[in-house]
C-alpha cells in the first residue's frame, strides 16, 4: 500500500517532464540531429547522394571561392536590414493611424493583411509584371505623361534586391501592423489624454512615449521578420529566379540549387552551416541576456 | 470670441488631421491592393488578350473562363481535373497539423512556464533556435525519417512533418503568453489539489483562446501556403494544393497560361484569405491579449 | 460534435486512404511536362501504356527547368520510395545509373534492335559501362533563328550566315526603328544564344574541347573572349522589356511583329503554329549563324529498380511504349521535337521539322551533333552551373568586360572541379 502513492508521487512529479519529453525527442531529431547530420555532409565530398567520407573543409573553401556565395551573403545583409527597417516603420505607421477611431478599420485592416495569405508562387508573377518597366508602373506612369518617370530596378543588378525587398516588404507589412496595434490597444488611453492636457502634439506624444512603450511588440515583429528574411524562398524563385544573373541570390536559394540542381551536396551543406552560425552568432548573445533577465525576475 | 476662433481653429486642425489620416490609410491600401488587382483583371481575361500585351489593364471582355478551369479542368500533369482533388488534400494536411502543433505547444508552454525545472529555460532556447532552421537543409534526412516510419508519400507524412516544425513556433506563442499569467493562480490551484493536467485544461487553456487563435492563424498560413515539404513528401495524387498550383503555373518550356494561373493562385489563397477576413478581428484581439508581452 | 470535431474525425479516417495505393498492373513516372502541348504529348505514350493493359499513375512536378522535379526525385530515393519511372534531363540518367538504382534494358534493346535506330551521338546520354538505363523519346534542337517574315521582307533582310551579318542586320532593324532581338533576361535563354555564339564562331572542336572537355587553355582562350565580345554586341539587340520575360511572351513579340527575331529552341515553333502562321510563308526558320551544327537536347525515361513483377512488367511495356515508332511520331507532332528514332517517316512534319531531319543527317555525318549546354548535356551540372553564373552576370553587367568574364569562367570551372 505504501510503495504505490510513492510512485505515483513521482511520477506526478516527473509529469511535466515526460509530457514534455515527446516533443523534446522529435525537435531534438528533425532539428538537431539533422543540423549534426548536415555537418557531416559538409565534410564530406557527397555531390548527389551522401556520402560519408572526409574530406576536410574542402567544401567551406569551395563554397567561399564562389562569387554566387558571396552575393547571397551581402543580399542577405542588405536584404534583412532594408525589410526590417522598413516593414517596422510602416506597420507601426499604419497601426497608428489604424488606432485613430477610424471608420472600416475592419476592412482597412484585411487589405493590408491579405498579402499573408497568398502564396508567392504566383503573386511574383504579378509583382514581375507591376516592375517591369515595359508593362508596368512605368508604363502607367509613362502613358499617364509622366515621360521621365524612371522604375527599371529589376533589369538592372545592382537595384534588383531592392524589388525583392519591396515584395516582401508588402506581403509581411501587414503582420508587424496587427502586432504594433496589439501592442497600442494594450496601452492606456489616459496616458494620450494626460499629455494632451499638458500641450503635446500627437505626434511628439507617439514618438517620445507611446513608441517606447511597443518594446515588447517589437521584439516581437523583430524575431518573426527575421524568421521571415532568412527563409525568403519562394519570393526570390517567384520574382527574379536569384537574377538578372546571379544578383538577387540569397543563401535559401543558394543551397536549394548546390544541392538539388548542380549535384553540390557538400557545399550546399556548407552554406547551410554557415547561415546557422550566422544565426547563433546573433542569436545566442541575445538568448542569454533575456534567458539572464528571466532569471532575475521578470 | 477669441474661444470660438481658437475651437474653429483646433476643429481645422483636426479635420486636416483626419484628412492625413485617411488620405494615408487609403492610399496605402491602394498600393497594397495593385498586385491584387493585376491578379483579379488578368484572370478575367482570355489568354489572347493577355498575350497581346494586356497585362494591367482593364479586359476587353469579362471570361470566368479561367476560373472554371483553375477549379475543374486545368491539366496538372495528365490529370486533367483542376485544383479541386488538391484542395482536399491540403484540407486533410492543413488542419490536423495545425490542431497538433497548437496543442502541443500550449502544452509545452505551460510546462515551461509553469513547471519550471533546471534546464527549462535552456530548452526553451533550443525551441527558439530550431525556429530559424534553414528547410532546405532537412529535406534528405527526413525523407529517409518518413520512409523507415512508412510514411513516405502520404499526407499523413506531411501532417507529422509540420507538427515537428511547427511545435517550435507555437511553444515559443504559448510560452510568451503564458508568461504573463501569475504563478500564483496555478500555485493556489495546486494548493486546492488540483493536478498537472487539471490545472491546463481548468484554467490555462480558458485564459490562452486568443493565443490559439494567434497560433492557429500562423501556423494555418505557413502550413497552408507550404510548397517546399509538399513537394519533397508527397507526389501525384497525394499532393496539397501548392504543389498542383506549381504545376500549373511553373511552365518551362510550354506555354504559360496566365490568366488561369492568376485565378488558380486566387482559388489556392481562398481558405488563408477566408482566416483572415473572419479571424483578423481575434488574430489583434488574441496579440493584444498579451502575446507580444513576452 | 460540433462542425469542427466531426472534421477532425473525418480527417483521421481518411489518412490511412490517402497513401498510393499502386494497383496491380500500374506504373508511376515523375516528370515535368506540365505545359497544355507536353501534357498532350505525353498522352500519346501512355495512351500506348493503357493500350498494353498498365495504368499511368502521373506525377508531375513543373518548375525551375526540372529542378523541382529532380529534387523530388531524391527525396524519394533517400525515402526508399522510388518511381517506378523517371523523365531524364541531361546527366540525371547518367548519375543514377552511376549510382546503381536504374534497370538494365540491355535485353530490350537487343531484341528490338533499337541501338541502330538512335543517333550515336545521343547514346552517351542512355547508356554507360556497356548498360542502356533509358529511352528516348524525342530530340529537341536548340539552335533555332525565328523570324518574322514580313519584318524580314520590308526591311531587306535575309537570314545571316555570320555573327558578323547577323549583328550588322541588327544595326539594321534598330535603326528602322525595330527591335531586332526578343529575348529575356533569364540566364538559361542567355546561355542558350551563348552556346550558339560558341558553336558558331568557335566551331564543333571548339565547343568539344572548351565546353564538354573544360580545357582551361580553351576556355580561357580568345575564341572564348571573342565569343564574349559577340554576346555584348548581340546585348545591344534586345529591348528594355527583358526583365523576368517568359520565352513564349518573346516569341509572341516576334510573331506579333515587335521584334524581328529571336534564339530559342524547337519549343517556339508551337507558338506560330498556334497563330496560324505557317513557316516559310509569315514566318522563317533557320539555323543560329557561323558553323552549321545540330545542338540537342533530349528527354529519356530511365526505370527505377523495384521488387514487385507487376511493375518491371509495367516498365518493359512503358519502354516499348516509348520506343515505338508510330509514337514517336504523333509524340513530337505534338511537342514541336522530332523522333529521337531516325527511322520514322517524316511525311506530315511541318517545314521546320522536315529542316532538322535533315539538318540532323548532316550534323550526324559531319561531327556537329552536340549536345546542349543549357539543358545540362554538354556537361555535369556542377560545370554548367558556372557557365549558367558567368554568362548571366556578363549579360546584365555592362561594366563587366569580356576578358573578366573568361577569367570567372576559369576560376569558377576549377573551383567546381
Amino acid at each position: 500500500m505504501r510503495r504505490a502513492p510513492s510512485f505515483r508521487d513521482r511520477l506526478a512529479r516527473r509529469l511535466p517532464q515526460l509530457v514534455l519529453s515527446p516533443s523534446l525527442v522529435v525537435v531534438f531529431i528533425g532539428v538537431y540531429l539533422f543540423i549534426a547530420w548536415t555537418g557531416w555532409v559538409s565534410v564530406s565530398s557527397s555531390r548527389m547522394l551522401p556520402r560519408y567520407d572526409f574530406v576536410g573543409l574542402e567544401q567551406y573553401g569551395r563554397l567561399w571561392a564562389t562569387p554566387r556565395w558571396q552575393t547571397a551573403v551581402t543580399n542577405l545583409f542588405i536584404f534583412t536590414a532594408l525589410f526590417l527597417a522598413v516593414t517596422i516603420a510602416l506597420g507601426l505607421l499604419i497601426a497608428i493611424l489604424l488606432d485613430q477611431r477610424i471608420r472600416a478599420e475592419g476592412f482597412l485592416r484585411t487589405i493590408y493583411l491579405y498579402p499573408m495569405a497568398l502564396s508567392f508562387i504566383v503573386t511574383g508573377t504579378a509583382w514581375k509584371w507591376v516592375m517591369n518597366p515595359t508593362l508596368g508602373v512605368q508604363k502607367v506612369m509613362n502613358d499617364l505623361g509622366w515621360d521621365s518617370f524612371v522604375f527599371d530596378w529589376i533589369t538592372r543588378p545592382e537595384f534588383a534586391i531592392y524589388c525583392i525587398v519591396i515584395a516582401a516588404v508588402w506581403q509581411s507589412t501587414g503582420f508587424a501592423m496587427a502586432i504594433f496595434l496589439a501592442g497600442l490597444r494594450g496601452i492606456d488611453n489616459s496616458i494620450i489624454k494626460a499629455a494632451q492636457i499638458e500641450g503635446a502634439g500627437l505626434p511628439r506624444i507617439y514618438w517620445s512615449i507611446i513608441v517606447p512603450m511597443l518594446r515588447p511588440a517589437l521584439l516581437s515583429v523583430v524575431v518573426l521578420l527575421s524568421y521571415i528574411s532568412i527563409k525568403s524562398f519562394d519570393l526570390v524563385l517567384a520574382l527574379t529566379n536569384a537574377g538578372p544573373g546571379s544578383a538577387t541570390e540569397m543563401p535559401s536559394t543558394f543551397m536549394f540549387s548546390a544541392t538539388f540542381r548542380r549535384n553540390q551536396m557538400g557545399v550546399g551543406a556548407a552554406s547551410a552551416i554557415m547561415m546557422l552560425m550566422a544565426v547563433a552568432a546573433i542569436f545566442v548573445p541575445y538568448l542569454y541576456s533575456e534567458l539572464r533577465e528571466d532569471r532575475h525576475g521578470r | 470670441m477669441a474661444a470660438e476662433r481658437s475651437s474653429a481653429s483646433a476643429r481645422r486642425a483636426r479635420l486636416v488631421g483626419r484628412a492625413f489620416i485617411y488620405g494615408t490609410l487609403v492610399l496605402l491600401a491602394l498600393l497594397y491592393l495593385m498586385p491584387l488587382w493585376v491578379m483579379v483583371v488578368t484572370s478575367l481575361k482570355s489568354l489572347d488578350e493577355v498575350y497581346a500585351g494586356s497585362f494591367i489593364g482593364l479586359p476587353r471582355a469579362l471570361t470566368l473562363e479561367a476560373w472554371e478551369k483553375a477549379w475543374a479542368t486545368a491539366c496538372i500533369g495528365t490529370e486533367c481535373g483542376g485544383l479541386r482533388p488538391y484542395f482536399v488534400n491540403s484540407i486533410l494536411m492543413t488542419v490536423p497539423a495545425v490542431v497538433i502543433s497548437t496543442a502541443i505547444g500550449a502544452m509545452n508552454g505551460y510546462i515551461l512556464t509553469k513547471w519550471r525545472f533546471r534546464g527549462a529555460n535552456l530548452i526553451f532556447g533550443l525551441m527558439l533556435f530550431a525556429c530559424f532552421l534553414p528547410f532546405q537543409a532537412v529535406i534528405l534526412p527526413m525523407a529517409q525519417v518518413l520512409g523507415r516510419l512508412g510514411l513516405a508519400g502520404t499526407i499523413a507524412g506531411l501532417v507529422f512533418v509540420h507538427s515537428v516544425y511547427g511545435i517550435t513556433f507555437t511553444t515559443l506563442f504559448f510560452r510568451n503568453y503564458f508568461v504573463t499569467i501569475p504563478d500564483e493562480l496555478t500555485k493556489a490551484a495546486q494548493i486546492d489539489g488540483a493536478g498537472f493536467f487539471r490545472i491546463f485544461f481548468a484554467i490555462m487553456l480558458p485564459a490562452a483562446l486568443p493565443i490559439v487563435v494567434v497560433s492557429s492563424i500562423w501556423q494555418f498560413t505557413q502550413i497552408w501556403n507550404d510548397f517546399l515539404f509538399g513537394v519533397s513528401f508527397t507526389s501525384g495524387a497525394s499532393s496539397p494544393v501548392t504543389v498542383a498550383l506549381n504545376n500549373i503555373v511553373n511552365v518551362t518550356m510550354g506555354r504559360k497560361q496566365y490568366n488561369v494561373d492568376m485565378a488558380a493562385a486566387m482559388i489556392a489563397a481562398v481558405p488563408t484569405l477566408v482566416v483572415y477576413v473572419v479571424a483578423g478581428r481575434y488574430f489583434v484581439r488574441g496579440l493584444t491579449a498579451g502575446a507580444v508581452k513576452g | 460534435m460540433t462542425p469542427f470535431a466531426r472534421l477532425l474525425l473525418a480527417t483521421a479516417i481518411a489518412l490511412p486512404d490517402v497513401a498510393p495505393a499502386l494497383a496491380e498492373g500500374s506504373l508511376e513516372g515523375i516528370h515535368h511536362w506540365v505545359s497544355e502541348s507536353e501534357v498532350n504529348a505525353l498522352k500519346v505514350i501512355t495512351d500506348k501504356l493503357a493500350s498494353k493493359g498498365f495504368t499511368w499513375v502521373d506525377s508531375a512536378v513543373g518548375g525551375l527547368s526540372g529542378a523541382n522535379a529532380t529534387q523530388a526525385l531524391r527525396t524519394r530515393i533517400a525515402a526508399g520510395n522510388p518511381p517506378a519511372t523517371m523523365q531524364f534531363l541531361g546527366y540525371e540518367g547518367i548519375d543514377w545509373a552511376a549510382e546503381g538504382v536504374l534497370v538494365s534494358l540491355n535485353d530490350l534493346y537487343a531484341a528490338n534492335g533499337w541501338e541502330a535506330a538512335l543517333p550515336p551521338q545521343i547514346l552517351q546520354f542512355v547508356k554507360a559501362d556497356d548498360t542502356f538505363f533509358a529511352t528516348p523519346v524525342n530530340m529537341h534542337r536548340q539552335n533555332w533563328v525565328w523570324a518574322n517574315k514580313a519584318i524580314f521582307d520590308q526591311h531587306d533582310i535575309t537570314p545571316p550566315t555570320t555573327w558578323e551579318e547577323m549583328i550588322a542586320a541588327g544595326d539594321k532593324l534598330r535603326a528602322a526603328g525595330v527591335t531586332p532581338l526578343s529575348l529575356s533576361d533569364e540566364t538559361w535563354q542567355i546561355l542558350e544564344v551563348f552556346e550558339s555564339i560558341l558553336a558558331g564562331q568557335g566551331g564543333a572542336e571548339f565547343y568539344r574541347t572548351a565546353v564538354m572537355g573544360l580545357d582551361p587553355d580553351a576556355l580561357a582562350s580568345e575564341t572564348m573572349v571573342k565569343a564574349f565580345d559577340t554576346l555584348r554586341a548581340v546585348s545591344g539587340m534586345v529591348d528594355e522589356g527583358i526583365a523576368g520575360r517568359d520565352w513564349a511572351v518573346a516569341t509572341g513579340r516576334v510573331a506579333a511583329g515587335e521584334a524581328a527575331m529571336q534564339i530559342m529552341g524547337d519549343w517556339a515553333k508551337g507558338e506560330f503554329l498556334a497563330k496560324g502562321m505557317q513557316p516559310g510563308v509569315e514566318f522563317l526558320c533557320f539555323p543560329t549563324p557561323g558553323e552549321a551544327h545540330f545542338s540537342f537536347v533530349i528527354d529519356a525515361f530511365g526505370m527505377f529498380r523495384n521488387s514487385d513483377p507487376n511493375v518491371t512488367a509495367a516498365q518493359i511495356a512503358w519502354a516499348e511504349s516509348i520506343m515505338d515508332p508510330e509514337v514517336q511520331r504523333q509524340f513530337n507532332l505534338i511537342k514541336g521535337s522530332i523522333p529521337a528514332r531516325i527511322d520514322v517517316p517524316v511525311d506530315d512534319f511541318d517545314a521546320c521539322a522536315k529542316q532538322g531531319f535533315a539538318d540532323r543527317e548532316a550534323a550526324i555525318a559531319s561531327g556537329a551533333m552536340l549536345p546542349g549546354l543549357t539543358d545540362g548535356f554538354a556537361v555535369p551540372p556542377q560545370f554548367a552551373g558556372v557557365f549558367f553564373d558567368v554568362v548571366g552576370a556578363f549579360f546584365v553587367t555592362a561594366g563587366m568586360t569580356s576578358q573578366d568574364a573568361v577569367s570567372s569562367l576559369v576560376a569558377g570551372i576549377e573551383n567546381a572541379r
